[in-house]
């Protein structure tokens, strides 16, 4: 040996082995914990995954499904009918305007019907007057006279009624009229309210849909992103045994090269030349410890990452499944009783709209009545004018008071054929009036809450189904979480162990710190020692122990002096190939 | 259930293969080398081992060759699990009757996949 390096230089090699071996011996206590950890872990995050999957069950179960678009479509019902239910009130509204009117001529009429009335009083006594004056001759008038009598009673009392009927009506109208037309727009606007919140409803029951319809794919792609996980700390914990070979390989190269020491202090004297063939061995060993090192960074993180992420998937992404469920249910639950709340309010302008619709229809009744009388009265009148100006005529001008009588008669006659026109005609627009209230009052009819009542009945069947889903859910939501709890504990006690292992192959450092030392000193007593080993056997020497890929891989950059080449570790796993 | 023999000298290596398996549904029984593994196969019938190549007492090798002579193991699967990729190795645990090879770390899914292939 030229130069002189003997002990100290053997002992601070022995030192770097006696690192690796402490360090191999905490590594393994170390791993030790981390696989225990892990299978814990792993234990745990199925025992999440179970009730989760039992959560998804539920969810992909049609009853629970159904439910969801029976409740839209409720929802959907009842703006419709909400929708109805403001057109029609507000065409009762234009509705009683127009009978409003239509009243003021009937009164109009009823005026005009008295002052006949009264007229045909006087003239039943005009006509008993002159009876009574042509003596036997006017007996034939007799009649008339009880006619004309008996006609203008009929008519004070049917007008008496139909004017009472009519102002009674019209004080209902206006009242109605006052109500719906200052109730109108509170009404419209708390119409637009309900309709606000039940699109907001099924804006919020769409929402929830949608989250829930991805529960399933989300739980699928959580399974297999934790079953990725696994195996990633699978593959990661199975890396520590290269470790450790690489490290024995180190190890047993470091033996190589004291012995090649030891050997030179005995020949101290003799002329030996090993410095080359040293320290070209301790550069592969400096370079496979940082080899080593990066590789064990990479590993360790691996493990880091995959439980992190097994925690992560199990407790934070499958968690959420379970009170999204139960948050559906409870939004389920509130949303129908706001749609149930806003159906009741709609009841409440139901009485009004119902009672005009009645006094409508009444007041229908009666005009028919009062028309047919009138035309009736009508027919009576044309038959006395034309009688009594035929009895008249015959008497020649001895009646001519009875003749003018008659000709005032066919007047009054015209007049009341006129009258009853105009109510024929009023009529006629009462009843359109009522045809078209009829549809309206569709709205608020027992048929047109029919689709209403039906998606009704179906959610509250299928209420029933989501409580007892819900139930359910929550027990093993409940579950989830628990197993979530201890999840967190072992998480937590898994990477514990893994900072114990990372930190004990720290010592990496040191070892290679004490191999470049003795190299270093090598290299300043002997500069370019290196460069003078022979290539091919430092790799003979030094080869023998490294059985993997990436030792070679090192020990040829080393020899070469190349800088490390890049750690490209599989740590997914290799697969199988069989013979 | 069908019964597994892992065999390595790394604990870790062990747990994990035990770990796999089990969860696939096997039975796995451990053995710490070669010379353990031996007494294991002999003392119970598996229906597959799988082995690492270099372990302290008797290798992988020395071992498979040993189990091919025990009765019912002449056709039994051997997997070798081991950090060695060089294709002389391979060829002498072909030769003392390997079924196939596997250059550590694993994959957990294709080890089963496998597992299951041979054992069916």
């Amino acid at each position: 040996m030229t130069v002189d390096v003997g002990s100290p230089s053997i002992q601070k090699i022995e030192r770097a082995s006696g690192l690796i071996q402490d360090l191999l011996g905490h590594a393994e206590t170390a791993i030790g914990a981390v696989t225990a950890g892990f299978e814990d872990l792993a234990r745990q995050a199925n025992g999440v995954l179970e009730p989760v999957a039992s959560i998804i069950a539920y969810v992909e179960d049609e009853n629970f499904r159904i439910i969801l678009s029976n409740v839209e479509a409720l929802a959907l019902a009842a703006k419709g009918f909400i929708r109805e239910r403001l057109d029609a009130t507000g065409g009762m509204l234009e509705t009683v305007t127009t009978e409003a009117k239509l009243l003021d001529r009937l009164s109009e009429l009823t005026r005009g019907q008295r002052s006949i009335a009264r007229e045909t009083q006087t003239l039943s006594v005009l006509t008993n007057i002159e009876v009574a004056r042509l003596g036997e001759l006017g007996a034939g008038f007799q009649y008339l006279a009880h006619e004309l009598d008996e006609f203008s009673k009929a008519v004070v009392q049917g007008t008496k009624e139909l004017a009472s009927h009519t102002d009674e009506r019209k004080a209902s109208v206006n009242e109605t009229r006052r109500m719906l037309g200052a109730g109108l727009p509170r009404i419209r606007q708390e119409f637009s309210r309900i309709e606000g919140d039940l699109g907001r409803v099924l804006a919020e029951l769409s929402a929830s849909n949608d989250q829930l319809r991805c529960a399933p794919e989300q739980f699928r792609a959580g399974v297999e992103e934790i079953a990725g996980q696994i195996a990633g700390v699978v593959a990661a914990i199975q890396s520590h045994d290269i470790t450790r070979q690489q490290l024995e390989h180190v190890q047993e190269g470091l033996d190589l090269i004291a012995g090649k020491l030891t050997e030179a202090d005995e020949a101290d004297g003799e002329a030996t030349d090993e410095t080359a063939l040293v320290s070209a061995g301790l550069a592969i060993q400096s370079y496979q410890l940082r080899s080593i090192d990066e590789t064990v960074g990479q590993w360790v993180d691996q493990i880091g990452i995959c439980l992190d992420g097994i925690l992560r998937i199990s407790s934070a992404e499958m968690g959420r499944i379970g009170p999204l469920v139960l948050e559906q249910e409870r939004n389920l639950s509130s949303n129908l009783a706001c749609i149930e709340a806003l159906e009741q309010e709609c009841q409440g302008e139901n009485e009004e709209v119902q009672n005009t619709f009645a006094g409508l229809s009444n007041l229908m009744q009666l005009v028919s009545e009062h028309v047919e009388k009138s035309r009736y009265v009508r027919d009576r009148l044309q038959l006395l004018t034309f009688n009594s100006i035929v009895e008249a005529n015959h008497l020649g001008s001895k009646a001519d008071a009875i003749l003018e009588i008659s000709q005032s008669i066919k007047r009054i006659s015209l007049s009341w054929s006129e009258m009853t026109d105009r109510s024929a005609q009023a009529m006629a627009e009462i009843l359109q009036l009522v045809e078209g209230a009829k549809e309206k009052m569709q709205a608020f009819s027992a048929g047109g809450n029919a689709e209403l009542l039906a998606a009704q009945e179906k959610t509250h069947q299928g209420l029933e189904n989501l409580r007892s889903t819900a139930t359910c859910v929550a027990r093993e939501a409940a579950r989830a979480e628990e197993t979530t709890i201890h999840l967190q504990t072992e998480i937590a006690v898994a990477s514990k162990a893994r900072d114990e292992l990372r930190s004990s192959f720290s010592a990496i450092g040191s070892a290679q710190g004490a191999i470049e030392e003795v190299r270093g000193q090598m290299e300043q007593e002997s500069p370019n020692a290196i460069k003078r080993a022979d290539r091919r056997e430092v790799e003979a020497l030094f080869s023998k122990s490294y059985t993997t890929e990436r030792e070679r891989e090192v020990l040829q950059a080393a020899v070469a002096g190349r800088p490390l080449p890049c750690v490209q570790q599989n740590l997914t796993g290799n697969s199988v190939e069989l013979f | 259930m069908k019964q597994i023999l892992t065999v390595d000298d790394s604990a870790s290596i062990r747990q994990m293969v035990s770990f796999t398996l089990t969860k696939a549904g096997y039975q796995v029984t451990e053995a710490i080398d070669g010379k353990d593994g031996l007494a294991k196969a002999g003392t119970k019938k598996v229906d597959l081992i799988i082995t690492d190549l270099n372990m302290p007492n008797m290798d992988g090798i020395q071992m498979i060759t040993a189990v091919r002579k025990l009765p019912g193991y002449g056709f039994t699967p051997i997997l070798m699990l081991t950090t060695e990729s060089q294709a002389e190795k391979k060829d002498a645990g072909r030769k003392a009757g390997a079924t196939g090879w596997i250059v550590k770390p694993f994959n957990a899914d294709q080890l089963i996949a496998v597992v299951q292939k041979l054992v069916k």
